[in-house]
């Protein structure tokens, strides 16, 4: 791969290379325009060929040139790029203008690009080295914090993965409202897991209707518009990269009791739950006698008024002391002090599925061009192993982007990509599944071993020598299971290709008539395999194993005509587009395992699951963009598209959407001009629709009959859904009132409020059930989602060899349902309400712990003698059915933003990142499960020492008590915890190696650098991922990875 | 200027040749399903259609606790006295067993009974509504007839579980039943009385037994045949307590066969095999489940069986009440099927051994979840005639009957001589022995009025907690699942006592 890569290399180096007579040598300066410092370390290149060079000390250069026509290009961070022909001087010095004091940066928009200062609607562009700042494997990793409006979960440490992303608010209900992904001008349907981030030149964020309508199916939840990198025409370079880092856990495991002080917790739980029995209460020293094992035995067990008790050990299931089993706790409560731990050291669950992650990072690119190409061509390597074992993942990537102008009037180009994965997955796909290692680890008992032990607690060796893993027959807690064994054991991965293939065609037909056509093919190949082993777990005893393959073809055409004619700078450009997605999937399931180490199905001997089918997506749209600039003062759009989708049924398929825009350049009046301080202001207002068929069901409209109920042998086919043929395009609105300034040489900054509702949202209404069918497909109900943003970027030092920014960047969302087609629903911990958010929790008011009993209680809603009682002014129950509800709070926080700043001191850089989140709540339902008054062999906060334990103890944590686990540990509001955070995100630390070396090595530039990502987090509580989910409630997932990295990076 | 007017032709011909899509382009249709149009314009789609619905009594629904009809019957028998849990294992059916499930408005279990049960109503009534205008050589009336009987046994399994029980003193039982739903309506209705529903459930089953009594020999005993339909009717009619018709049906259901063989009761080696192959000579109704149409977990046999295992099995083996199984003789074949000294049978690696477990139900395979599930036996036609016929005062017949079925299990078995009260409890008891297992002790309490009582027996006062449930509590009633009064409007104000 890598020769092809260099031959295909020298060939373009042939094309693109012209030898020129005449040649001469050009010195010169480069300062800085503003204080007239020198500036080391830019880059002087002559354009169209490879001869380049970079400023000494004092920034002085020479360089080669061979014509009068030459034309220098001269660059450096941070500064305009400014162009010179060398005509007939011998010195040229160059006084470069800083960038961030213009609004002219240009960013990537639908279909093209723009000067920021003539953009009329809501983006933000992120360039390479910002997105690059940690080494990530992911590019949605580097979202976080980027830009405001942009909301991100914390990625999982799952090697490989990437966080979810929300643009301004949450637009659907029970569909996903993950933003629209373009890779290069098309709609991306893969994942970005598939894009090396080292190939990526930008990142712009669309967010209001004005950026968005052009994309318009798809885009109602913004657009991230990704795009690649290009061979630059005046410049040729080889890029090399080679980065290695650690990782571990970023965020702790939450706080537990240790073991010997589970057993006597768990002794009181059990006597608590006999002696508070609601229906035949015991007395508390017989109680005692019982939970302890000490109660005179009749036939064998302890009988009392003819009902069975266990002991605590019997509950337990295991005895881990060198004591008898019923003298492991004494009837006061008190581990027996004679009681010696067995095996102390064998109780390391977490440990054990734990281990130093790996990450490997190596890329190499070169790229350049002539006067009618240029390329940009890569190869990548990441292999990255989790910090939990079987976690890894390893990924070569290789891109192509060549651009050709052969003809004057002709332009076109081709972009390659193509991604081989292999990955091998921790299994948490199920928050409180048996073979999920995180919940396995978190709530097993602080007295169960690993591996087996015989009596005096000696580790049982098998016929080979090694220990021999306990299975758990005895554990209450996942019994018959033991989650290093199966992790070890099991495998659960998959392999996944991704090619892309785009080719563009433009022709100018006249100077102001261009014609252009994309057409692009993505194509997925997609390979799980999964093997549960014959020893322990789901597989066990016939081992079984899975094979999944899915091929998604994505083809994309789409046909521009631009028309931009000259007068009063007008320009007019219409487009059109077709899109279409088809997914081939199939299954095989087998049971049995014939010879070990085998995972192929062939292996097996009984097929338990077996089918396949294809799925077709079509959309189809026109459209078209009229922009108007009057003297670079205002500015106005409007875009219009017309979207067809097969979801929809043929009468209501199409939706028009379209948007309008205006922009006024204050800055340019006399009136703002005469002010020195202000070096840019800009105002601007968007309003639109983009249509959404987001995440619907592919036949969303149809009444169809599944395939799949076969009765044996005899073909079965059963009700699925009923369909809806009034089904169509989820509406968003967009407004947006934004000012963009530049002030003091060294402040520019953004302020965006923005209004955006979703209208005829795309619901699933569930029916009675009994219609037979749970849900229909409905357009009901209006969301809003509305906030503000703000951006600032602040040049504190700007010295040439000296400089400090700070950027910092705000958010606030307001969403609330506007219209329901039910008055109220429940769904799990919120309540969807008109004047409710989506994220507003509905939860029992907890009230606490009654200090008499030391019974959880709640805000009753009906006074019930039972069970109710009145404390103070407060009416409360013991019994959660009769508990009232309220809303107590939500899941989305009051503002969330980043801050960051960039250090540079000669040959020095440092940047720091930090992401913060102030309000919202967090309901832990880790938490709730390790506070489980006494799930027998279940772990226990160390929050559990401040339980109740006598009359009159004031606490907010309930008496132990096996009993009463659904009343006391009921869902409730007592699981709420502050959803405010502040996360020291990253660090990079760099040292370019001083430009006389580097030169001398006859290279162009030598980067070192040290990077830390998810250094240090403070939430409300140890263990909290506060950002796991957007909805606010915690599960047992991969923790995210802090990972640690030294890497260098070559120009050659 | 010519150049501009070939780029412009070159242009427009790619333009052409890209971007013309056909009328069509935007119409897609699925790979894995059929349109609901098409489902019954032939009457060889319109068995699809039914077999789907003998299907969906063992798939699987939303949680691991749903699948199919088998998974309720645990659950039923989890509600009574005689299924023992012995462990924790898994906390599957724990809720259950401790009676408050169906006592929850939001229960995964409220919702799941329910919507199974209007699930193959709705598909019935597709059948029924939608079947005469369907071409074909296939037999309508066995269609329909089928999905006429489907459509009365769900409702009476509705109406048994969320409605007061029948009583036959109480004429007309104007206690709220459930909705009866002949056509599908996504307007919801509410319910009608349980005199209603009793009644909607016979004339579905009359109307079955006249279609299907014309019926050519059924493909196989998952099908409902004209004696099935006569054995749901038999169930129908103990449960009203109309004696004279639950034994005259009871003795049609097994005995009056035209195109097949009759049921013969099985040996007692067949009693031993595990319960899981539908060809069983005396099963007359049943699921059956092949490996590829397996359901992992979901399954009945990966909670009930001994030797499948799942982690529930091994860590809570399911064990026969101490007190019934202490009344069982020692000649009889069934006091092989549960261990009284946890020693006798070997559970699965890593599993427990409890006093008492079953060998009741066995998977063939061990590697694989999957069993037939039985839905009707001969046995069951035995001991509702006996039942009825002691309960309208006919000892003699009801001693036949017994005995007919007893002597096979036991062939020491001596001919009852008891009667009355004495003879009816006989009957239940060898009823309790007989159907251990198969979902139907919690009815049993319900339609006799009988209080559940766990006491004296091996319950662990951990697992079991409720011990005693007076009849008549408001607790024998299902709750309504919230999700349903949400959706419902016409049933806002028809829940259940919640005290």
């Amino acid at each position: 791969m890598r020769k092809s890569l260099l031959t295909l290399l020298l060939v373009l180096l042939a094309i693109t290379n012209m030898a020129f007579a005449q040649e001469r040598v050009v010195t010169g300066t480069v300062t800085q325009k503003s204080d007239g410092a020198s500036i080391p370390g830019a880059t002087i290149s002559v354009k169209g060929t490879r001869t380049a060079t970079v400023t000494n000390q004092n920034g002085k250069f020479s360089i080669k040139v061979s014509s009068p026509n030459a034309v220098l290009v001269v660059s450096f961070v941070g500064m305009v790029k400014t162009e010179i022909t060398v005509g007939n001087q011998y010195t040229v010095d160059v006084a470069m203008v800083s960038e961030v004091t213009s609004l002219d940066e240009v960013i990537v928009v639908a279909y093209g690009t723009s000067k920021k200062s003539e953009f009329t609607g809501a983006a933000v562009s992120v360039g390479s080295k910002k997105l690059t700042l940690s080494p990530i494997t992911n590019i949605t990793k580097a979202l976080d914090g980027i830009a405001p409006g942009v909301q991100v979960t914390s990625a999982s440490g799952q090697p490989g993965s990437g966080p979810d992303i929300r643009i301004r608010g949450f637009g659907s209900v029970q569909y996903s409202g993950a933003p629209l992904i373009v890779v290069d001008n098309v709609p991306f349907s893969g994942t970005l897991a598939n894009i090396n981030p080292d190939d990526i030149e930008s990142v712009t964020i669309l967010k209001d209707a004005a950026s968005t309508a052009l994309y318009g199916n798809q885009a109602a939840n913004g657009v991230v518009v990704v795009t690649t990198k290009k061979g630059n025409k005046d410049r040729s370079q080889i890029q090399v990269k080679i980065a290695q880092g650690l990782s571990t856990r970023a965020v702790q495991e939450y706080e537990r009791v240790s073991r010997d002080n589970y057993y006597p917790l768990m002794w009181e739980s059990y006597r608590n739950s006999m002696v508070n029995d609601p229906k035949i209460p015991l007395p508390a020293n017989i109680a005692a006698q019982i939970a302890s094992g000490v109660y005179p035995l009749t036939a064998g067990v302890q009988s009392y008024n003819g009902k069975t008790y266990n002991s605590i050990k019997q509950n337990l299931g295991m005895n881990p002391y060198n004591v008898a089993d019923n003298a492991i706790v004494g009837i006061d409560g008190k581990l027996n002090p004679a009681a010696k731990f067995l095996y102390p050291n064998d109780l390391g669950w977490e440990k054990g599925l734990s281990r130093i992650g790996k990450r490997g990072d190596y890329g190499v690119s070169f790229s350049g061009g002539g006067p009618k190409s240029d390329y940009f061509v890569s190869m990548g390597y990441v292999n990255e192993k989790g910090f939990v074992i079987k976690s890894d993942y390893e990924r070569v990537t290789g891109r192509i982007n060549i651009n050709a102008n052969p003809i004057s009037w002709f332009k076109t180009g081709l972009n390659l990509s193509g991604t081989v994965t292999t990955s091998n997955v921790a299994n948490d796909a199920t928050s409180t599944g048996y073979a999920n290692p995180f919940f396995f680890s978190r709530n097993i008992g602080p007295i169960y071993p690993i591996y087996r032990h015989n009596t005096n607690g000696d580790f049982l060796w098998d016929g080979n020598g090694n220990q021999q893993y306990d299975l758990g027959g005895a554990r209450p807690v996942n019994p018959g299971r033991n989650i290093i064994a199966e992790t070890e054991f099991n495998d659960n991965l998959f392999k996944r290709n991704a090619w892309t293939g785009k080719t563009y065609g433009e022709i100018t037909i006249t100077k102001d008539l261009k014609f252009t056509t994309n057409v692009s093919a993505e194509i997925g190949n997609y390979d799980a395999s999964t093997l549960d082993n014959k020893i322990v777990g789901d597989g066990a005893p016939g081992g079984r194993a899975s094979k999944t393959t899915t091929l998604s073809t994505t083809i994309n055409i789409n046909q521009l005509i631009n028309y931009n004619k000259a007068f009063g700078k007008h320009s007019i450009e219409a487009m059109a587009g077709h899109e279409s997605y088809i997914y081939n999937y199939l299954y095989g399931f087998r049971t049995g395992q014939i010879a070990d180490g085998n995972t192929e199905l062939i292996n097996f001997t009984t097929t338990s699951s077996l089918n396949s089918y294809t799925d077709n997506y079509r959309k189809e749209g026109y459209f078209g963009q009229v922009t108007y600039n009057y003297e670079n003062r205002f500015y106005a759009k409007a875009s219009f598209r017309h979207d067809g989708s097969s979801k929809f049924a043929a009468p209501v398929r199409w939706g028009n959407f379209g948007a309008v825009s205006a922009g006024w350049r204050l800055d340019q009046e006399p009136f703002i001009k005469s002010i020195k301080e202000i070096d840019g202001l800009k105002l601007r207002a968007s309003y639109g629709t983009v249509g959404s068929d987001n995440e619907l069901d592919y036949y969303a409209y149809q009444a169809l009959y599944a395939l799949g109920f076969n009765n044996a042998v005899e073909p079965g086919i059963l009700q699925s859904s009923l369909g809806n043929l009034d089904i169509q395009w989820e509406t968003n609105t967009n407004f947006d009132l934004g000012v963009d300034f530049a002030l003091f040489k060294r402040v520019t900054g953004t302020f965006d409020y923005y209004n955006r509702q979703s209208k005829n949202l795309l619901f699933q209404v569930n029916l009675p059930l009994s219609s037979g069918v749970l849900i229909q497909n409905r357009n009901v109900g209006t969301m809003a989602n509305s906030g503000f943003e703000f951006e600032a970027n602040t040049q504190i030092i700007k010295k040439t060899d000296f400089k400090w920014n700070i950027d910092l960047n705000l958010s606030t969302v307001k969403n609330a349902f506007k219209k329901l087609p039910f008055v109220e629903q429940v769904n799990g911990t919120k309540k969807y309400m008109v004047g409710h958010s989506i994220y507003d929790y509905w939860l029992r008011e907890s009230m606490g712990v009654d200090p008499a009993d030391g019974s959880a209680i709640y805000r009753a809603a009906n006074f019930i003698v039972a069970s109710s009682k009145v404390i103070g002014k407060d009416t409360v129950t013991t019994d959660p059915n009769n508990a009232r509800y309220h809303y107590a709070g939500s899941a989305i926080p009051d503002l969330y933003g980043s801050v960051s700043s960039n250090f540079s001191y000669k040959n020095f850089d440092l940047s720091i990142a930090f992401s913060f989140q102030l309000g919202g709540e967090i309901y832990d339902n880790n938490y709730a499960a390790l506070m489980s008054p006494g799930t027998y062999g279940s772990a226990l906060s160390i929050d559990m020492l401040n339980r109740w334990q006598k009359p009159g103890d004031i606490t907010n944590v309930p008496r132990l008590d096996a009993g009463r686990v659904a009343q006391f540990g009921a869902t409730s509001d007592r699981w709420l915890t502050s959803g405010t955070y502040f996360n020291f995100k990253t660090i990079n630390l760099g040292y370019n190696l001083p430009l006389n070396v580097v030169k001398r090595l006859q290279m162009q530039n030598v980067r070192l650098y040290l990077s830390g990502d998810n250094l240090w987090l403070k939430s409300s509580r140890t263990g909290l991922n506060p950002t796991q989910a957007f909805t606010g409630v915690t599960s047992n997932a991969y923790v995210p990875a802090r990972v640690v990295t030294v890497g260098i990076n070559v120009t050659l | 200027m010519k150049r501009i007017y070939y780029k412009i032709a070159i242009s427009f011909t790619v333009l052409i040749m890209l971007g013309a899509c056909k009328k069509d382009y935007l119409n897609t249709y699925p790979t894995n399903g059929v349109a609901q149009a098409s489902a019954f314009t032939t009457t060889s789609n319109a068995l699809m259609a039914l077999n789907g619905i003998h299907r969906s009594l063992y798939t699987q629904y939303s949680n691991q606790d749903e699948g199919g009809q088998s998974t309720i019957a645990i659950d039923l028998d989890c509600l009574g006295e005689d299924y023992v849990f012995t462990g924790l294992g898994s906390s599957w059916f724990k809720a259950t067993s401790q009676w408050t499930s169906h006592r929850n408005v939001n229960s995964s279990l409220v919702y799941y009974v329910y919507r199974f049960y209007y699930k193959i109503i709705a598909n019935a009534n597709m059948i029924i509504n939608n079947i005469d205008g369907a071409t074909g050589t296939d037999d309508k009336k066995n269609i329909k007839g089928q999905a006429l009987a489907y459509r009365a046994w769900a409702h009476f399994n509705l109406v048994q579980l969320f409605a007061k029980r029948y009583s036959a003193a109480g004429k007309p039982n104007t206690q709220m039943g459930v909705p009866i739903m002949l056509t599908n309506v996504t307007t919801g209705i509410g319910r009608s009385s349980v005199e209603d529903v009793y009644t909607q459930i016979n004339a579905d089953l009359d109307a079955s037994i006249g279609l299907l009594g014309s019926v050519a020999k059924r493909s196989n005993r998952s099908q409902i045949s004209v004696n099935v339909a006569q054995g749901i009717k038999a169930r129908v009619a103990l449960t009203q307590q109309d004696w004279a018709n639950a034994s005259k049906y009871a003795i049609l259901a097994r005995s009056g066969y035209v195109n097949e063989t009759a049921p013969v009761l099985m040996t007692a080696a067949d009693y031993q095999k595990g319960f899981n192959d539908y060809k069983n000579s005396e099963w007359m109704w049943g699921s059956h489940v092949q490996a590829d149409q397996t359901q992992y977990f979901y399954s009945f046999f990966a909670y009930i069986s001994e030797n499948y295992g799942s982690s529930d099995i091994k860590g809570n083996p399911k064990a026969i009440n101490s007190l019934l199984y202490n009344t069982i003789s020692a000649t009889d074949v069934r006091n092989k099927l549960w261990d009284p000294t946890a020693t006798l049978y070997t559970p699965p690696a890593s599993g427990s051994r409890m006093p008492y477990m079953n060998i009741k139900f066995l998977v063939p395979d061990i590697t694989l979840s999957c069993g037939d599930f039985p839905l009707m036996r001969a046995s069951e036609m035995y001991l509702i005639e006996a039942e009825a016929k002691a309960q309208s005062g006919d000892n003699a017949g009801a001693a036949t009957a017994l005995y007919t079925m007893a002597v096979v299990r036991d062939p020491s078995y001596v001919k009852s001589v008891k009667t009355g009260q004495a003879l009816i409890d006989e009957i239940l008891l060898q009823r309790r022995v007989e159907l251990w297992g198969e979902g139907f002790r919690f009815l049993d309490l319900k339609r006799l009025n009988v209080a559940l009582n766990r006491n004296g027996a091996n319950h662990i006062s951990t697992y079991a907690v409720i011990y005693d449930v007076a009849p008549g509590d408001v607790k024998w009633q299902f709750l309504i699942p919230q999700t349903e009064i949400n959706a419902n409007p016409a049933i806002a104000g028809q829940q259940n006592p919640l005290q």
